[in-house]
């Protein structure tokens, strides 16, 4: 939406922009010349005038030289005619007309030439000597009353709605343009966070696939690439789901015959044949692990919308990991657990924190506690799992929750940890779109649980 | 001796097993597909079948169903482990017990053995004769249960959790106890299957006449048939 009213404003001003710059265009340009001009006109038709009124007055009298000013006069343009003395007396036309020609009429008797002046903006005054043939001298004052030329946009209702037809049609192309820009790429970021979410079959939409530009391109690239993406994932999980699944019928056999091997075992084998039951269990617990993560990590697994009791939840997995703590000299420490439900998967959240809490059982102190607390506040239920192992090197805490990620190979190993568990958690709180975060807290690893709550 | 049928298509875990639970002291046939497993069980010539999820020809929830129709005939499930939707439709679909595979054949031998003494009507007296409460009646000797007079079709280890809670009605019966007494195996930490058979015999059930559950659970103590 940024985006969208970015480019809506942008486009938008411009087009003001433009809008302003002509009219600044017609005003400097077009407007002014035209005036100049005008002045000049003014200047040739007085000289005309007058010195066709000076060769009347001369060759037909008094007479002649009235009617020539009263033809002047009925021509049909905005112009009014005058003959006045230096004293200010009128010998022709209407006086109340001409009452601030006076300067104009003293500087052209004294010049004896033609003289302008335009006391105001729309009214220009021309005048020119002209002696009658009793020897008195007037001026032929002639009054133009210009008629201001039409402004664009201002000043009558054909501008106004000039001015509103123009900047409605541009509100109009610029949403549309900027719709037309954004609505693909909001499309796109779309169809990225499907992908990114395990939608693996996320394509954009044809209409925009079908486009002639560079954002059709995009939107083609992007395809492809969830074509390439989904491809890849979904054959390398098929490869380790098949590897999982086929290593298992030989396992299972290896099993059964382990067991017909003790069968006929004699004492002094019989102490190897354990340890190789112990090692086909750890390979067994690790498929398994890896199958559970294959199908979280997949999205096959469906999430049912059961409402799950939090509290009994923590506390039953408590108990059963307090259970399995104490015959190892550990415990586990259930602090608080506030009443609260979820909405999701009992056997999903069942294994996550069953997976939290035995990590910490595993790496705790021997003789202490791993605590667990369930709190609710702001809709969100928050477990938090410490315990006292001596926590994890800070750079690597980012790390915990990838599959067979070891911190200390050495730790880990001799504990008989698979390094599957915190990421069979985090998958597990992700499908409820949860979150799992690790942190050092009072010289051991916390990690804390994050669900939202429906409101009941 | 016990006549086991064991339908799985990998030949060589069949040959092993029929070795192991010989050894053992039970007499075994092996199938490898589930329509001829199918017809096999029908036949009635045997005490009880162990039965793979994923076979060809007809999977292993198939093979239940159809039996199921017919026979009460004790079966366990191998399940993949880790498929926690297996083990439940397994149950649901009328399963005696299931083991994850690859299992320890030992524990399997035990879980035979144990479902098998189930299904054996017990000869001797001591909580033998037939339970009755709020409409559920219990008869051990048929082995039979009827719920407001209508039949209820129960697997034999619901029939023995519904025993040991109507004998104990209204009392707290131990989750360890259950265990030991009906599955024959101490409870471990992380199990859940008998919350499933639990759950799987409130459904059959069904609420009581009030709304009330009849079966409750007594958070990480045990179960409490509840008596009106």
């Amino acid at each position: 939406m940024k985006l969208f009213l970015r480019i809506f404003l942008w486009f938008l001003a411009a087009v003001l922009l433009m809008v302003g710059v002509v009219i600044f265009i017609t005003r400097t340009f077009q407007t002014e010349p035209m005036e100049s001009r005008w002045q000049r006109s003014v200047r040739n038709q007085m000289s005309i005038y007058g010195g066709t009124a000076a060769q009347i007055a001369k060759t037909q009298g008094e007479q002649g030289l009235r009617d020539f000013l009263s033809r002047l006069t009925d021509v049909d343009t905005p112009r009014r005619v005058a003959l006045i003395s230096a004293d200010g007396n009128t010998w022709f036309g209407d006086p109340s007309q001409f009452d601030d020609s006076k300067d104009v009429v003293a500087r052209s008797l004294s010049s004896g030439g033609v003289e302008t002046d335009a006391p105001a903006d729309d009214v220009t005054y021309g005048a020119s000597p002209v002696g009658l043939p009793d020897g008195r001298q007037f001026a032929l004052v002639l009054k133009w009353e210009r008629q201001p030329s039409p402004s664009l946009f201002f000043g009558s209702w054909v501008g106004y709605t000039r001015l509103g037809g123009l900047l409605l049609t541009s509100l109009i192309l610029c949403y549309l343009l900027a719709a037309y820009l954004t609505t693909p790429i909001r499309k796109l970021r779309d169809a990225t966070n499907r992908l990114a979410e395990g939608e693996l079959q996320t394509r954009v939409e044809t209409r925009l696939a079908r486009r002639r530009d560079e954002l059709g391109d995009l939107a083609r690239d992007f395809d492809e690439m969830a074509e390439r993406i989904e491809s890849l994932i979904t054959s390398q999980q098929r490869l380790s789901r098949d590897v999982s699944h086929e290593l298992r019928s030989p396992l299972a056999r290896l099993n059964v015959a382990l067991e017909i091997a003790k069968q006929k075992a004699n004492p002094e084998t019989q102490p190897i044949l354990d340890r190789i039951e112990i090692e086909s269990q750890r390979l067994n617990d690790m498929i398994g692990r890896l199958l559970t993560l294959a199908r979280l990590e997949s999205g096959a697994e469906e999430i049912e919308n059961n409402k799950v009791d939090l509290a009994e939840l923590v506390r039953d997995v408590a108990a059963d990991a307090d259970f399995e703590a104490r015959a190892k000299g550990r415990y586990v420490n259930v602090s608080e657990t506030d009443r609260c439900a979820v909405v999701g998967s009992e056997n999903l959240l069942r294994s996550a924190i069953e997976n939290v809490l035995r990590n910490a059982v595993r790496y705790t102190s021997e003789g202490t506690a791993v605590d667990v607390s369930l709190t609710r506040e702001n809709g969100h239920a928050k477990i938090l799992v410490s315990d006292h192992g001596g926590g994890v090197p800070e750079p690597e805490l980012p790390y915990l929750f990838k599959p067979f990620y070891r911190v200390g190979e050495a730790r880990e190993r001799k504990t008989g940890g698979i390094g599957l568990g915190l990421a069979i958690a985090e998958r597990a709180v992700r499908a409820h779109k949860g979150n799992i975060t690790a942190r050092n807290h009072n010289g051991g690893l916390q990690v804390e649980i994050d669900l939202s709550v429906p409101k009941s | 001796m016990d006549r086991i049928l064991i339908i799985d298509d990998d030949e060589e875990l069949c040959e092993l097993v029929s070795e192991y639970l010989t050894v053992e002291g039970f007499s075994v046939e092996s199938v490898n597909d589930g329509e001829s497993g199918l017809a096999r069980a029908l036949d009635g010539d045997h005490d009880m079948v162990i039965l793979d999820v994923m076979l060809p020809k007809m999977n292993g929830f198939d093979v239940l169903r159809n039996l199921r129709q017919k026979s009460k005939l004790p079966v366990i499930m191998l399940t993949a482990r880790g498929d926690d939707m297996e083990r439940i439709v397994g149950l649901e679909i009328g399963a005696d017990d299931y083991l994850a595979k690859p299992f320890n054949p030992r524990e399997l031998a035990a879980r035979l053995r144990a479902i098998l003494r189930r299904s054996v009507v017990p000869e001797t007296a001591g909580g033998n004769e037939a339970l009755d409460v709020d409409g559920v009646r219990l008869s051990p000797a048929s082995r039979s249960a009827t719920l407001e007079g209508s039949e209820l079709s129960l697997t034999s280890v619901e029939f023995g959790l519904l025993h040991e809670l109507l004998k104990e009605a209204g009392k707290i019966v131990k989750k360890e106890d259950l265990s030991e007494t009906v599955l024959e195996r101490k409870l471990s930490p992380y199990d859940r299957s008998l919350d499933m058979h639990i759950s799987n015999l409130r459904k059959k059930l069904g609420p009581r006449s009030d709304g009330g559950d009849r079966i409750k659970t007594i958070r990480s103590v045990g179960y409490i048939y509840t008596v009106v």
